[in-house]
């Protein structure tokens, strides 16, 4: 049933998770905003552009799936907003995060429910590929 | 070694920082309270009438409609959690069990993550379609292709 608890419930999961995503984003974008005047970006860039361009993206969007991989979505969020990309860039690196975002603590969930830690994780990295191919061929 | 004083870049990085919570706080406060209103109205079994479909077509228990009804929409742990309460019922047979949690893993609390990266600049139409369909297709492969009795052979050996 509906009462007046279910929407303070509901109202404080909303402000937990402001709170939990603002403690991520904020130093993340703070992060990469003071990287980008330092030589430190471009060089990540040209490391990563080969593998990137498959993708349709520039070389410094690695970060991008580096943070949000290891940390979670917040984490992508805050790298995705802090760098200069196309909408098309955006949704490509959206996907590929979606599929596979904070794979530390999701698959300590998983593997309670019996699978095996490094399928979860392949089975992941794996659809985060295709995706991402798929929807820069799309588009 | 910067291009600009270090205080201007900081003001910059929280400045942009702190719009990017404000445009998402805007999608995640109202839906949170709709997860709610959701859950206490039980939308729940009219949810997992939906996704029985789709354990029909993935081959799995139709019990694995739940958990997986829960995942989709509420998130990893809320699913795991469920399915943790299906297996110990002795509702759901070792296949449902390792497929609903590999499909969940890939795909999971899809409402949420969709609106985040709206605000970003994503197109959620999408982001939203090809998850549920890239995740669907290879959890029926795996379905159809791998032999689950021999995977449980080789981690059980007492049954």
């Amino acid at each position: 049933m509906v009462t007046i608890n279910t929407l303070k419930r509901g109202f404080k999961k909303g402000l937990e998770t402001i709170w939990i995503l603002s403690k991520v984003i904020i130093p993340i974008y703070m992060i990469v905003t003071v990287l980008k005047h330092t030589p430190a970006l471009e060089y990540v860039a040209l490391v990563f552009s080969p593998v990137m361009q498959l993708f349709g993206l520039p070389g410094e969007a690695a970060i991008v799936l580096v943070l949000g991989g290891l940390i979670n979505i917040y984490a992508a969020i805050g790298a995705i907003m802090s760098l200069t990309l196309t909408a098309k860039q955006i949704t490509v690196l959206a996907v590929m995060i979606s599929f596979a975002h904070n794979l530390l603590v999701e698959t300590a969930v998983s593997t309670r429910v019996g699978v095996s830690a490094k399928l979860i994780v392949g089975f992941r990295l794996l659809l985060a590929v295709v995706g991402g191919l798929i929807i820069n061929l799309v588009l | 070694m910067f291009d600009t004083s270090l205080i201007e870049i900081l003001k910059e990085g929280l400045n942009g920082g702190l719009s990017s919570v404000f445009g998402i706080a805007l999608i995640v406060m109202p839906l949170m309270i709709f997860l709610e209103v959701a859950r206490d109205m039980s939308l729940l079994d009219l949810l997992s009438k939906w996704t029985r479909p789709l354990t029909k077509a993935l081959g799995i228990n139709e019990s694995s409609a739940l958990p997986l009804a829960i995942g989709l929409i509420f998130g990893l742990a809320y699913g795991a959690g469920v399915i943790i309460q299906s297996a110990n019922e002795g509702e759901m047979d070792d296949k449902s069990l390792i497929l609903v949690s590999m499909f969940l893993a890939c795909c999971h609390a899809v409402i949420e993550d969709t609106l985040l990266f709206v605000p970003v600049g994503a197109n959620g139409w999408l982001l939203l379609g090809i998850r549920l369909v890239v995740a669907f297709v290879i959890t029926a492969l795996i379905s159809k292709y791998v032999n689950f009795d021999a995977m449980k052979d080789g981690e059980t050996e007492c049954e």
